[in-house]
């Protein structure tokens, strides 16, 4: 794949905590509708590309695109405006408002959107309907199981009809049948609406529900297209 | 009998040598050891010392968590030391202060070798209490005062330390022209009841003691009854709940410090269940790590005690002033703090663990919590209303208050105030669970306190228990201050200085009103001169039966402040009728055409034998009197000195009354040292409305100390208790931030958190507080009234307090919702 007709563009990106690179030179690019997984062992640099491309770290230096626009120039707020419109995310853990209820979960970002909250609990209950997790609307993330839980995740980040989705090991904190479970509602979802998946994980099954893969290791991003 | 029980063949069964699958059935598995018994305490004691150990070897977070738990509970152990110092100090300083008081009750020795003449020659500057004496030594063995090694020779003076420093300042400058002595000497420790006292012993000669009013002998030192008066009932109950409102919210601050960190601890001991260790096991592994911050905080605060008791000691706040060696804990409270403290933590530990189980895999917190129960958080204020409602009256004018109405006194105040935070958490949850809808920030605030209402009431309980005192207190204050505040019946406007002196002659007083009338920053003065006349008709053969009356000599200016004279004239005389004078009617001698006796012995009574007559012109005009500007009422003779030759008056005793420049600064003190140079021991007083008890401001002093302190500490809790509930949820804010929620909601939601908790805290306070109030007010038989000023000033300082840790707050906030907080490598 070429960066051509690209909804999302990597370019050299550089960053480092500290003394220590964590991304040395990473380009990426994504299309509409895509799955990437972006794969590599621990500490490879793989969810610092992740939180770069959602531009919710700056790199040091590079740039990434985003439907036109160069997300580094963004200011902060700009950059959460985007977040909360056009952008999606799903956690391996520790995402969902404790205190709040499944439903009322789901219907967060578009509440944050400025959406009235019966509208918004109304579309996330028929995304919560989708993922089969409907029977659980009233009850809070701690009376849920934690497949229910990462499912009420995913839903709560496709309710906004975002077209990037970013996925940080979406499964890692789930048994295999669940983690399968959660990977077919997730890409089948997201190819229905047209959301491009960037998904990171170390695990080659998880990587088999997506388009392509992408290998990162010291800080460098390889596309395995050719290679697969 | 019953067959093998192991299933192995007995040697004499008859089945031996019979191979059968029962023979050779395997031999099952050893039984699993039991682990070790141990008794009860010796358990406890195992699991408290592994929690002790975690406490120290649990890596930066667990010290973290120590650190925060010591450096609370040590603040609180700092001011319950100080609270248990407080006996010591007072008898100290009680002690001193017999030792050095001089009094000349009972019969005055006489002079003799081993007697001191003295006088009283207490001045003020500024706003500063100055203690001293004049003394003279009637013999070679006088006795001297503690603290110094011998009494001062005429013109050399001994001073305390802070005396020594006043005078040697630019401060001092007008204080040494009223001081005319040479320093010889300091006073030593034993000599002054505190290090900031003001405090001098001056030398003078006996014949300077002439021209003071009141001098008197004595040949020891120290108080000979040193039972005191008792404190006023009324006062001890304004004490107590002092004591009980400014040391509550302490110990609520420890119970909260005990529980710093305790979630996160909660998740490194589900690791413990994992490898075995059952519920109990772990929680009083929990109580153990608690237990050993508790420990380590008695430790910082008895050194944070003993850095702040070198600073405490020696200065000076409010006119109060201890010694270092004073604020020592009395051994039985300090025992009790050593004792209470590290119980209290492993108590409190185990009671927040209640709502917890740590399961093998993590934390389960109850997620649909108990409903609190109402019954047993109201039966705690009732009992406390119990036990104050029946002292209605106990602490009035009158009543002698007793130990034991001050136990219950007590106990009813901490009841009632405890009841206030155990209803906090019922109250809190009672009303947010009526909430849920609205904006996102009030919803992520109400159903974060819905789900946890006891931790954010927790956070507000000290200051729920702060403001109900002390809205209770400021009422009981307010009529304390009345009962205590006296109308003195003094009129400043008329004068606002009085200047009694003794003088040898009329001359000498014309002289005195002179320099005082040539003092700078004296408007005007008023002088009259008076002395003790007897009826010289009596017939009474015992001098002191003899009725007596006074004789004033004044111009007409001076004499119309002492009594309603229409019309008057150099030359004329009046009577004044109808006053409260101490003749009895039956002795009444003072009237038109009487003869008097001017006379009198050297003891001052009469001289019935060397009559010296004069004869009250027939001409005198009878009048009424008027109260003078000290609010004293005259009697006796008014004479013009065209009337009446001053320099016929024998043993005249003269009163300036001082009217003072207001534009001239200091002019009060210009006065005092016109007064010194007149005489050592001259009685200068300033004129006020109304004057208070010294007790009672003392009193008001150390509590509004007290209370500041409190707060402080409560601030501090707050801070503390918000950052480590933050610091919990850094990684679910940082997700928040990731997917684009705006920093403000998150700040309004974080606000609202506090807010919600904080109003309904004041508000039961406000309820609370007028309910103990009205209680107190009818204990020492006051009447309710409502000090709303003062009510609204208490519920300002809390609400103000709690904006300030939300703004302390709001920077740590910010810096943990970086999206940077995803990062777990």
């Amino acid at each position: 794949m070429t960066p051509a007709g690209s909804l999302l563009i990597a370019d050299d990106l550089h960053k480092s905590y500290g003394p220590t690179p964590a991304l040395d030179g990473a380009n990426f690019s994504i299309h509409p509708g895509e799955v990437v997984a972006v794969m590599g062992p621990s500490g490879s640099g793989k969810s610092t590309l992740l939180h770069c491309l959602a531009g919710i770290v700056r790199p040091d230096s590079g740039a990434v695109h985003y439907g036109g626009r160069e997300l580094t120039a963004l200011s902060d707020a700009e950059r959460s405006s985007l977040r909360r419109g056009e952008f999606g995310f799903v956690f391996q853990f520790g995402q969902l408002v404790p205190e709040l209820t499944c439903v009322e979960n789901v219907a967060l970002p578009l509440r944050l959107n400025g959406v009235k909250r019966k509208e918004s609990e109304a579309r996330a209950l028929s995304w919560m309907e989708r993922l089969e997790v409907a029977d659980v609307a009233a009850k809070r993330p701690g009376e849920v199981s934690g497949g229910q839980g990462q499912r009420v995740a995913v839903a709560r980040s496709l309710v906004t009809g975002p077209r990037v989705l970013f996925a940080d090991e979406p499964t890692g904190a789930l048994d295999s049948l669940n983690g399968e479970r959660v990977m077919e509602l997730l890409t089948e979802a997201a190819r229905e609406t047209r959301t491009a998946v960037v998904l990171v994980t170390h695990e080659a099954r998880v990587a088999a529900y997506s388009d392509r893969e992408v290998v990162v290791r010291d800080g460098k991003a390889r596309d395995m297209a050719g290679v697969r | 009998m019953s067959g093998p029980k192991d299933g192995h063949p007995s040697p004499g069964d008859g089945a031996t040598g019979r191979a059968t699958l029962t023979a050779v059935r395997p031999s099952p598995r050893p039984p699993a050891p039991e682990p070790p018994r141990r008794p009860g305490v010796a358990r406890w004691a195992a699991d408290l010392a592994m929690g002790a150990r975690f406490a120290v070897n649990g890596g930066r977070e667990s010290w973290a968590r120590t650190i925060m738990t010591a450096v609370g509970v040590g603040l609180g152990v700092t001011l319950l030391l100080f609270a248990a110092s407080v006996p010591s100090m007072d008898s100290g300083r009680n002690e001193r202060t017999n030792a050095i008081a001089a009094f000349g009750f009972g019969e005055e020795p006489k002079p003799g070798p081993g007697t001191i003449r003295l006088a009283q020659a207490n001045t003020d500057y500024g706003d500063k209490d100055i203690q001293g004496m004049v003394m003279a030594p009637d013999g070679d063995r006088p006795p001297h005062p503690p603290g110094i090694s011998g009494v001062p020779a005429a013109g050399e003076m001994w001073v305390s330390p802070a005396l020594k420093t006043l005078l040697a300042s630019d401060e001092g400058k007008l204080l040494r022209e009223r001081l005319p002595y040479r320093t010889v000497g300091v006073i030593g420790d034993s000599g002054l009841s505190g290090p900031a006292e003001l405090r001098y012993y001056a030398g003078i000669t006996q014949k300077q003691f002439d021209h003071v009013i009141s001098d008197y002998r004595i040949d020891r030192w120290g108080a000979q009854d040193t039972s005191g008066d008792d404190l006023d009932p009324a006062l001890v109950l304004l004490v107590v709940v002092g004591c009980v409102v400014l040391l509550l919210p302490v110990l609520i601050f420890i119970a909260t410090a005990a529980r710093f960190g305790g979630e996160r601890r909660d998740r490194r001991l589900a690791a413990l269940r994992l490898v075995g260790a059952d519920t109990h096991m772990t929680r009083r592994i929990a109580a153990g790590e608690s237990l050993f911050g508790s420990v380590l905080g008695l430790a910082v605060g008895a050194a944070l005690f003993l850095l702040l008791r070198e600073a405490v000691g020696g200065g000076s706040m409010m006119n109060l002033s201890f010694f270092t060696s004073d604020i020592t804990p009395t051994l039985p409270l300090a025992l009790a703090i050593a004792v209470t403290v590290p119980a209290s933590a492993v108590v409190v530990t185990l009671i927040a663990l209640r709502a917890v189980t740590i399961e093998p895999l993590g934390v389960v917190r109850n997620a649909t919590p108990k409903r609190r129960r109402l019954w047993w958080r109201l039966l705690l204020p009732v009992l406390g209303i119990g036990l104050l409602l029946p002292l209605a009256g106990g602490f009035g004018a009158g009543s002698s208050g007793g130990d034991l109405q001050t136990y219950q006194a007590a106990a009813g105040a901490v009841l009632l105030l405890i009841g206030l935070t155990a209803l906090l958490p019922w109250l809190v949850e009672a009303v947010v669970e009526r909430f849920g809808k609205g904006p996102v920030p009030w919803q992520l605030a109400t159903r974060r306190l819905q789900l946890s209402s006891g931790t954010a009431a927790r956070a507000v309980s000290g200051i729920t228990v702060a403001v109900a005192g002390a809205i209770a207190l400021q009422m009981l204050f307010a009529s304390v201050e009345a009962q205590n505040t006296e109308e003195t019946g003094q009129d400043p406007n008329r004068a606002q200085l009085i200047l009694n002196a003794k003088v040898d002659n009329g001359a000498q007083a014309n002289d005195a009103f002179a320099r005082l009338r040539a003092t700078k920053g004296v408007g005007s003065v008023l002088g009259i001169t008076l002395d003790t006349v007897s009826d010289a008709r009596s017939k009474k053969k015992d001098p002191a039966d003899i009725p007596t009356d006074s004789l004033t000599v004044a111009d007409c200016p001076a004499l119309r402040e002492v009594a309603r004279i229409t019309s008057c004239r150099d030359g004329d005389v009046f009577v004044i009728n109808g006053s409260d004078s101490y003749v009895a009617p039956e002795d009444a001698f003072v009237k038109p055409g009487a003869q008097i006796n001017l006379s009198v012995r050297d003891d001052g009574l009469p001289s019935p034998d060397k009559k010296k007559l004069w004869t009250v012109p027939g001409s005198a005009t009878k009048v009424r009197p008027r109260e003078d500007p000290t609010g004293a009422t005259s009697s006796g003779i008014l004479a013009t000195p065209g009337a009446f030759d001053i320099a016929d008056l024998p043993d005249p005793q003269a009163q300036a009354m001082i009217r003072l420049d207001p534009k001239v600064p200091d002019a009060t003190e210009y006065v005092r040292n016109a007064s010194a140079s007149i005489g050592p021991a001259l009685d200068v007083i300033q004129l006020s409305g109304t004057s208070q008890s010294s007790e009672f401001q003392t009193i008001r002093n150390v509590l509004f100390i007290g209370a500041t302190a409190t707060l402080l500490l409560i601030g501090a809790s707050m801070i503390v208790t918000t950052l480590e509930q933050l610091r919990d949820r850094k990684r679910l804010l940082s997700v928040l931030v990731a997917f684009g929620t705006r920093r403000t909601t998150l700040s309004w939601s974080i606000l609202w958190q506090t807010a919600v908790p904080v109003v309904l805290g004041l508000a039961l306070s406000i309820a609370g507080g007028l309910a103990l109030g009205t209680l107190l007010l009818k204990m020492v038989g006051e009447g309710l009234a409502v000090d709303w000023a003062g009510l609204a000033m208490m519920t300002g300082i809390g609400a103000g307090v709690i904006v300030l840790v939300t703004l302390a707050s709001l920077p740590p906030l910010w810096r943990m919702m970086r999206p940077e907080g995803l990062r777990t490598e």
